[in-house]
């Protein structure tokens, strides 16, 4: 199975760093720049300290991932730097170009709509500075001009960034949705070809093997027999191989798995079909035996035990997992009919993922019981 | 000697029943057909069969609609609806199309004669429709649908509902067929498209 969620997340973490980079190269980038525009001018008092501002901040928007999505940490950013605008006495301040790039962040972070309000706000602000700031604005043409492109930086910086950020989004969005959905037509494929050609042409192999029961001398009997008890299992795999191309497992909890599979083999809770307990985090591998074990027990004491209640019950303990599936059928034969009951399948599942099958009658003597017991290490694989 | 019509659309499936039919004596393997309406009923009416196997996915259309409408001729031969995916959801609309027999692809050879002799004789061979099923069933119908249900699980003939509502045979008819549609399982693997 191609992972294909994993695949995209590392993409979108790729884009993601890179994207960080350039961030964080644009505010050291305003932070220089205003550097040297305040050892160029002399300039003294607070306004150096508040070049540390640019440091620190860049570095903690960077560190912490968190902070990057915390409102309350963009309008802090923001208003640190209207506050060290203010406090230069010009609003063609060094601090503009870091007060820019504060307004990167809740542009590429906020939906479309509230970016479309940010992007009309953001040249408001600006303009509200210059007017409380001082020096005024507008009595020399040339000031004037300078005004408007200050005013009209921030609003192309926030419109065109949320535009693009919106259409990244997009985009993303639509290649999960196109790769489930090829994922779903190639399982749907599968499916077919399985139910509509392999699965007929092993129950006409069933029915002509199983023709020859009782026609053929005795030596031969055993062969046959088997034969017919192997074309049975292929046959209930294939229909447990559906049922999970139907509703795959997919990272779903082993008990719920069992549940719907319990409500889809016995619709209307007749018998009764009970799954209790969970399972811890395994590896793909065993909860898929798991799966296939426990639905394999549930469909024999279905099909061939009459009972009319089952139980399935999931222990977890001691760094060993156990799978037990209980009915008050009618109890296995007394000639064993090994693998006529699908135990051989189930054998050979338990034994894949290093597991102990062990087959019983009931609590009372009656029924069967099918313990299933699987070593567990800690990260969920089986020894 | 019972004679037997397979309707399944895998040459495969058709092929094996032919082998084993044919070595059963007493049995009959009388023709087979894809289940394409151009050549179902010419091969029930050339062969005339005691039972018709029928399978329950059919490529085009339901098993049972088709089987309704075989049970319509008069002489009506025996069906037996043969699944792949026998469910116990499947009893109630084919007891509805008047289905003689509901049987699992997965039965041994031996089961499978067993049940044509069986059917033969004139007994049905049906689960019988669970409490819980026939709930459910009755919640995806409508009202007029859902007293249909109950007067046919009770035994009464088309014919008996027709006089009873005051309306034509043919419309109670078209009244199942609309159950049998509205009941139809979701095939497990539906054909990609």
């Amino acid at each position: 199975m191609i992972d294909v969620p994993g695949r995209l997340r590392r993409l979108g973490a790729t884009y993601e760093s890179r994207w960080l980079a350039l961030y964080v190269a644009a505010r050291l980038a305003a932070t220089a720049f205003a550097a040297v525009l305040l050892a160029w001018e002399r300039g003294s008092g607070p306004q150096e300290l508040l070049l540390v501002y640019g440091l620190i901040s860049t570095g903690l928007l960077a560190w912490l991932p968190a902070l990057r999505r915390m409102p309350a940490a963009w309008a802090v950013d923001i208003g640190v730097l209207v506050v060290c605008i203010l406090l230069s006495g010009d609003w063609r301040s060094p601090f503009y170009l870091l007060w820019l790039s504060t307004l990167a962040l809740p542009a590429t972070t906020l939906p479309l709509r509230s970016a479309a309000w940010l992007a009309a706000a953001a040249p408001l602000m600006f303009l509200l500075v210059a007017f409380v700031g001082g020096p005024q604005p507008g009595i020399q043409v040339r000031s004037a001009e300078n005004l408007a492109i200050h005013l009209a930086l921030p609003f192309l910086l926030v419109a065109s960034l949320a535009y693009a950020a919106n259409a990244l989004r997009r985009l993303s969005k639509e290649r999960v949705e196109r790769e489930r959905l090829a994922i779903e037509g190639e399982r749907r494929r599968i499916a077919w070809e399985l139910h509509d050609s392999a699965k007929q042409r092993i129950h006409a192999a069933h029915l002509l093997v199983s023709s020859l029961q009782g026609q053929v001398p005795g030596r031969l009997e055993r062969t046959i027999g088997r034969a017919v008890v192997e074309l049975e299992s292929a046959a209930s795999d294939m229909d447990t191989s559906l049922a999970e191309l139907r509703s795959p497992l997919e990272g779903r909890p082993l008990a719920d798995a069992l549940r719907e599979r319990a409500a889809e083999l016995a619709p209307g809770g007749r018998p009764a079909i009970t799954v209790h307990g969970t399972a811890p985090q395994l590896e793909p591998l065993v909860v898929a035996h798991l799966y296939r074990i426990g639905s394999e027990a549930i469909t024999n004491a279905l099909r061939h035990a009459d009972a009319t209640a089952i139980d399935v019950a999931i222990e977890n303990g001691g760094g060993r997992l156990r799978l037990r599936v209980t009915d008050d059928g009618r109890g296995l034969p007394d000639e064993r009919r090994s693998g006529a009951t699908g135990l051989f399948a189930m054998e050979s599942r338990a034994a894949t993922i290093g597991a102990l099958l062990h087959v019983g009658a009931g609590p009372d003597g009656r029924g069967t019981v099918i313990e299933l017991e699987v070593p567990i290490n800690e990260n969920g694989g089986s020894q | 000697m019972i004679r037997v019509v397979v309707i399944d659309d895998h040459p495969a499936l058709r092929a094996g029943l032919h082998t084993v039919l044919e070595a059963e004596p007493g049995i009959v393997f009388a023709g087979e057909s894809n289940g394409e309406e151009e050549n179902v009923w010419p091969v029930l009416n050339r062969s005339r069969p005691d039972v018709v196997l029928l399978d329950y996915h059919l490529p085009r259309g339901d098993g049972l609609q088709l089987c309704y409408r075989i049970k319509q001729q008069v002489p009506a031969p025996k069906v037996v609806i043969f699944s792949a995916y026998a469910s116990p959801t499947l009893a109630l609309p084919a007891t509805l199309a008047h289905a003689d027999g509901l049987l699992d692809k997965g039965v041994a050879a031996r089961e499978l004669f067993n049940a044509l002799r069986t059917i033969n004789r004139g007994e049905r061979l049906l689960p019988p429709v669970s409490h819980t099923v026939l709930e459910e069933s009755l919640a995806k119908l409508d009202p007029d649908a859902r007293a249909l249900v109950g007067m046919l699980l009770d035994g009464a003939s088309e014919v008996e509902i027709a006089q009873t509502l005051r309306v034509e045979p043919r419309e109670v008819r078209h009244t199942v067929q609309r159950i049998l549609s509205a009941l139809r399982l979701d095939v497990p693997a539906a054909r990609p498209a």
